[in-house]
């Protein structure tokens, strides 16, 4: 079996295809690097084929063309070998119906982690998933919440090259979904590459160094979120304060301000919100026609793009 | 030394199913069978108790119950081994399992070995408490061995019939409905816990006539009342090729059943 060099990437996926009736593509020529260490997001909208995506590369289901390396194993000829040095966290719940405890040492006895490290790192898991008081409780006996918390934290009782993530945090409270993601990003600077998908935009910009946005089965758009962001995020919000209410005089400010441009303005007793492609260029000139409207500004503030604008439209286009 | 990746599944299935209610199932329902339903019937004849006849010989009700009772080990633990399928693809443990280093014939082999355990450690208690009512027994090293034998056939028999029924229910309704009728008719229409005679009903005749529990528990009593002779090898032989028959079905079953979808 060949190898690719240390220094290439982890995961290779070129041009796959796979249609599960045979009439309809769910991917449709997908294609995307990862490097080692690198934690990839895959955005999309409900069936775009985040999933899909991941239970190929996790060996669960076949691909009926293209190609799929993960850290150098050809997924069609060695995928035994690609099974020994992954991590799967599924979208949907897995769990044995025994202890929480229980469940962290079947993981680890399953995959052959030595005794004495199973124990202590089980103890460090628990500990940092806010696992200690549900320890002796029977699975069944938990919240959603509670039940992904262990799913997630069990999946690292054993050592992989790369971790699959769908979807890990649904159901997780923010204090609890941001430990989760800062112990990923720890991870994935120790060298684990992360493969992971998410709805939640805010979380993907917080912990992804590159997305793919995923749509009609293949990558439509990838890079850095700031990458992203530049490229389609030319839409601004302006936001400015006034000390008079200016819901009144709202056709008059719509007329002195037309040459702005704005895609959309909206009036809310003393505030204006403007949006717009480079509305940010323009906010002198909304200023000086507030002025000489006599309406004195208080506060101006330029909202940058954020990634749901850009999946917006990304995915609208 | 490295442990096979289907022992590691074996000990898994082992933890996740001792649990009170599997324990119930498999030995709280046969001891009640056993001791409730064989005082009961004994004490119907008050003069001497029941007494069946069993191949030419006369026998207390409880000694001809014992066997049938042991013989439900097989069943028990093959209707747990085959529940283990369906539950772990219920609770999202197959897959999970099949993203592992794992096999799917190791899957398999867990589930197999785990029932085989159950059954053999389940019968060995139920003879333990047979000992005590008592029952009497002629203990003979062919009667062990043809024991433990059709105690193995049996088990996979069973495991087989309820992993085909894992492996196309399509949900928790159906999958219990048919287990719990499969529950009634193969322990209650066949020789476990009675004998077919001259005033059988015929119809029941033939379904008990044909139910593999009615082989596993004449073979046991053969095994140890009347003792081992050909007849014995002779049905022990029917049982291994219908279990033969059931295991090659229940992996064309397993082998279809789709993970990650």
């Amino acid at each position: 079996m060949d190898s690719l060099p240390e220094d290439q990437y982890e995961v290779v996926v070129e041009n796959v295809k796979k249609s599960y009736d045979g009439k309809k593509l769910a991917l449709d020529g997908i294609s995307f690097h990862i490097k080692k260490g690198e934690i990839y997001g895959l955005l999309g909208k409900n069936g775009a084929g985040k999933s899909t995506t991941i239970k190929i590369l996790t060996t669960l289901i076949n691909f009926d063309s293209g190609t799929c390396n993960i850290a150098g194993y050809d997924l069609r000829k060695d995928s035994s070998k690609i099974r020994k040095i992954i991590g799967v966290v599924q979208q949907e719940e897995s769990f044995d119906f025994t202890t929480v405890e229980n469940n962290f040492k079947l993981a680890g006895m399953l995959w052959e982690v030595p005794k004495n490290i199973r124990e202590e790192r089980m103890e460090k898991l628990i500990d940092l998933f806010g696992l200690q008081e549900i320890r002796k409780k029977r699975m069944y006996d938990l919240s959603g919440g509670q039940k992904k918390r262990v799913q997630v934290a069990r999946e690292f009782m054993h050592e992989m090259k790369v971790l699959f993530l769908d979807e890990p945090t649904v159901g997780l409270d923010p204090i609890m979904r941001r430990k989760i993601l800062q112990y990923i990003r720890e991870q994935a600077k120790n060298g684990l590459t992360i493969l992971f998908t998410t709805q939640n935009l805010e979380e993907a910009d917080m912990i992804c160094d590159r997305i793919g946005i995923i749509d009609g089965g293949k990558i439509v758009e990838e890079g850095t979120s700031e990458e992203l962001k530049l490229k389609f995020g030319t839409l601004r919000t302006v936001k400015i304060t006034t000390q008079t209410n200016v819901e009144k005089y709202m056709n008059e400010i719509k007329e002195r301000i037309k040459t702005v441009n704005y895609e959309d303005i909206s009036f809310d007793e003393n505030k204006i919100l403007i949006l717009g492609k480079n509305v940010d260029r323009k906010v002198g000139d909304v200023i000086g026609s507030l002025y000489e409207m006599g309406i004195e500004v208080e506060n101006v503030s330029i909202e940058n793009p954020t990634l749901d604008d850009v999946f917006m439209r990304v995915v609208e286009r | 030394m490295r442990m096979p990746a289907f022992v590691r599944l074996t000990i898994r299935n082992i933890v996740v199913n001792i649990d009170p209610g599997t324990l119930i199932f498999m030995l709280g329902l046969p001891t009640l069978y056993l001791f409730v339903m064989g005082f009961m019937f004994q004490g119907i004849n008050p003069n001497g108790g029941l007494v069946v006849q069993y191949h030419g010989i006369a026998i207390k009700y409880t000694t001809f119950l014992a066997p049938g009772i042991i013989a439900l080990q097989a069943f028990t633990a093959g209707n747990i081994g085959g529940s283990m399928l369906w539950s772990d693809r219920r609770w999202g443990m197959f897959e999970q399992i099949m993203v592992g280093p794992f096999r799917r014939s190791e899957y398999l082999l867990g589930i197999i070995f785990v029932s085989i355990i159950f059954s053999l450690v389940g019968s060995a208690i139920m003879i333990g408490f047979a000992l005590t009512i008592p029952v009497r027994f002629n203990i003979t090293p062919a009667g062990i061995g043809l024991f433990i034998l059709t105690m193995v056939v049996g088990t996979m028999l069973f495991s087989s019939i309820f992993l085909i029924i894992s492996g196309i229910a399509k949900s928790m309704q159906a999958y219990n409905t048919i287990t719990i009728l499969l529950f009634f008719l193969l322990d209650f229409a066949s020789t476990a816990f009675y004998p077919i005679t001259n005033s059988t009903p015929g119809w029941l005749h033939v379904i008990a006539g044909g139910n593999p529990l009615s082989f596993i528990s004449d073979i046991l009593r053969e095994s140890f009342i009347s003792g081992v002779d050909y007849n014995s090898l002779y049905y022990s032989g029917i049982l291994f090729i219908a279990m033969l028959i059931f295991f090659v079905l229940s992996l064309r079953v397993y082998k279809n059943i789709r993970s990650g979808i």
